[in-house]
């Protein structure tokens, strides 16, 4: 295969082969590409201004010589020039175009890139002729081309560093196509693990959570669904997320499925419950303090009135119903005593205190509140030098008081406390009480720090209402995880002085 | 010489019965239902002893208490309130100058046992 070209013969002539008015030298001359035409010899016989510019030579030491030592004038690189020499050799031997990609240093020794294309010549009588080499510096279209890589590996790694949103893309069948780093943290799926899994894997929540369904034929109707929701985690945990759906648009913007992306709100919503139920419960202190002052001075007038009939000459029958009169009057007080307390922003003494000690302190008062006949083991793991905490000493043995008693009265069967004081980091100490009692149902979890709450038919329900207060004013916080039929854990955090 | 005390409550029925309960241990007893009441029985009569409430209509118990400051410095005086026991309540009369605190939660016998200690101990400081 050849090219309409000047005849090698005319091409040999070499310096006088501009004068040829018959060849556009000219256009040749001032082409934005690289055009050498070696004869047989493999001796350049013609070179247009562009090579001269690329390897700094002039256009009389170009010509007449050897292709090679042109090319790589700037670069002596054996291996180099032996590629370009099989290039060539092969074209030359079989007669046939050959186009390949060989970097070539310029004169000021920066590396260019040149897309060549070489094609042999022939000659009359179809002999070979030499050889026309046409270089294309590729390089800057390379280097673009590059950054265009480099912005697919920026998107690459902004995804990756998404850590806070699961993002996914599953395709027309709900297969999921895409499972980002995000998603891998957030729900606890490997990657290989759930790619072409259905994506039902992660919304399948039930009544708390959307159905994909649904969410689809949403973002189907609407072009969109935002929403807060649930999400399935590989373990099975719902996690509340917002969730953002939106048609996912593949080459040509063919809609080829759905795109995911899923921020945690768990944190969120655990401090907007919190400041919920600290509000809740502030509005029933307020109530409490006000209805206890209401109950007090009629049941003072009461029990004072039963108080002085039984001072007076009455029946044994009418003695014994003030009797009654005055102790259950005096049962109403104590309740309202109770409340007050549960409501009364009391002064605090904060000091530093040592957990270990005040648990040790109260334990052997909790102890009194274990039904007879009942074997409940108590077992410590305390942090050993735990460093002291900020807090009132009385307020807090309370807490571990109430906490410790609601743990023996939740095991009538007997079982093991386990209490457990550990640091968390710098900041915080952790406080563990966990029982094997008869636990609390799921849906009662979020009343237990309520007033009034209470497990147990002679509960009053204001012992953990007045703990979460106390808690809660040591700027510390305060869970329960319970299980029915398993038990119940406290978890306090309290910060270090 | 039994003490003379004024009992200030603005419910009838609790008037009433500290009333009662006072004089059995023979006190001799005032009642009246308002602070401005009192203090003006306080400029015309003397008492050894006050029993005033906290939550009163019109002038309250910590400014009739803070009144009685201002020009007797020696009457006994003793708050008496439905909120219970309520430390910024109980630091705030102490800081006015009141002789003691009684909570209307307690039982009726320790009302009157409270009362008269914190009446001996004014008296002693007297």
């Amino acid at each position: 295969m050849g090219v309409r070209f000047p005849s090698p013969a005319l091409l040999n002539m070499s310096l006088t082969i501009k004068e040829n008015k018959g060849i556009p030298y000219d256009l040749l001359d001032n082409a934005g590409v690289i055009v050498i035409y070696l004869n047989v010899n493999e001796n350049i016989v013609f070179c247009n201004k562009r090579t001269e510019k690329l390897t700094g030579l002039k256009h009389g030491d170009i010509l007449g010589a050897n292709w090679l030592k042109v090319l790589f004038h700037n670069n002596s690189s054996i291996i180099k020039q032996d590629m370009f020499k099989a290039v060539l050799d092969e074209c030359m031997r079989h007669n046939r175009e050959k186009d390949f990609e060989g970097i070539i240093l310029d004169n000021e020794g920066n590396k260019r890139l040149i897309s060549w294309n070489f094609t042999p010549v022939r000659g009359e009588n179809n002999q070979a002729g030499g050889a026309l080499l046409i270089g294309h510096d590729i390089t800057k279209i390379r280097e673009a081309g590059n950054s265009a890589k480099s912005i697919d590996e920026t998107l690459k790694d902004i995804l990756s560093s998404l850590k806070d949103y699961a993002l996914y893309v599953i395709n027309l069948q709900c297969n999921i196509t895409y499972f980002g780093m995000g998603s891998e943290i957030m729900l606890g799926w490997k990657r290989e693990d759930i790619i072409f899994k259905h994506a039902s894997i992660l919304h399948n929540c039930g009544e708390a959570g959307d159905n994909l369904d649904l969410i689809l034929e949403q973002v189907r109707l609407s072009g969109k669904f935002e929403k807060e929701t649930v999400l399935l985690t590989k373990t099975g945990e719902a996690i509340p997320v917002i969730l953002t759906v939106n048609k996912f648009l593949g080459s040509g913007g063919k809609h080829s499925g759905y795109i995911f992306v899923a921020k945690d709100i768990t944190e969120r919503k655990k401090l907007e419950y919190q400041a919920f139920q600290a509000e809740k419960l502030a509005a029933l202190g307020l109530l409490s303090a006000g209805m206890a002052h209401e109950i007090n001075n009629p049941l003072l007038v009461i029990s004072g009135r039963s108080s002085l009939l039984m001072k007076e000459k009455l029946s044994r029958k009418v003695k014994n119903d003030l009797d009654l009169i005055n102790s259950q009057a005096e049962r109403i007080h104590k309740l309202v005593d109770r409340i007050l307390k549960f409501s009364q922003k009391t002064k605090l003494d904060f000091g530093p205190v040592d957990v270990n000690e005040a648990i040790e302190f109260i334990l052997p008062f909790a102890q009194y509140s274990n039904l007879p006949n009942v074997k409940v083991e108590i077992k410590k793991n305390f942090e050993k030098d735990i460093r002291a905490v900020k807090g009132d000493l009385h307020q807090l043995q309370e807490v571990f008081l109430n906490l410790v008693i609601n743990a023996y009265q939740s095991m009538p069967e007997g079982g093991e406390i386990k209490i457990t004081t550990e640091s968390t980091g710098d900041l915080f100490a952790l406080i563990q009480i966990q029982d094997t009692g008869i636990g609390i149902p799921e849906e009662r979890l979020k009343d237990v720090f309520m007033p009034f709450f209470s497990m147990r038919r002679d509960g009053k329900g204001l012992g953990l209402s007045i703990c979460h207060n106390i808690i809660k004013s040591h700027n510390g916080s305060i869970e329960l995880k319970s299980q029915v039929g398993r038990g119940s854990t406290f978890t306090i955090k309290l910060p270090f002085i | 010489m039994a003490h003379k005390v004024l009992v200030v409550d603005d419910e009838l029925p609790v008037r009433d019965l500290l009333n009662d309960l006072l004089k059995r241990e023979s006190y001799i007893v005032t009642v009246c239902p308002s602070g401005e009441e009192a203090l003006e029985l306080l400029k015309k009569d003397s008492f050894d002893v006050v029993l005033l409430d906290i939550k009163l209509p019109g002038i309250s118990g910590l400014e009739v208490l803070k009144n009685i400051r201002d020009t007797n410095k020696g009457l006994a005086v003793i708050m008496i309130t439905g909120f219970g026991y309520n430390e910024d309540l109980i630091c705030k009369t102490k800081e006015f100058g009141c002789s003691g605190y009684i909570g209307k939660n307690m039982p009726v016998a320790q009302i009157i046992t409270t009362f008269k200690q914190i009446v001996k101990g004014a008296k002693n400081e007297q």
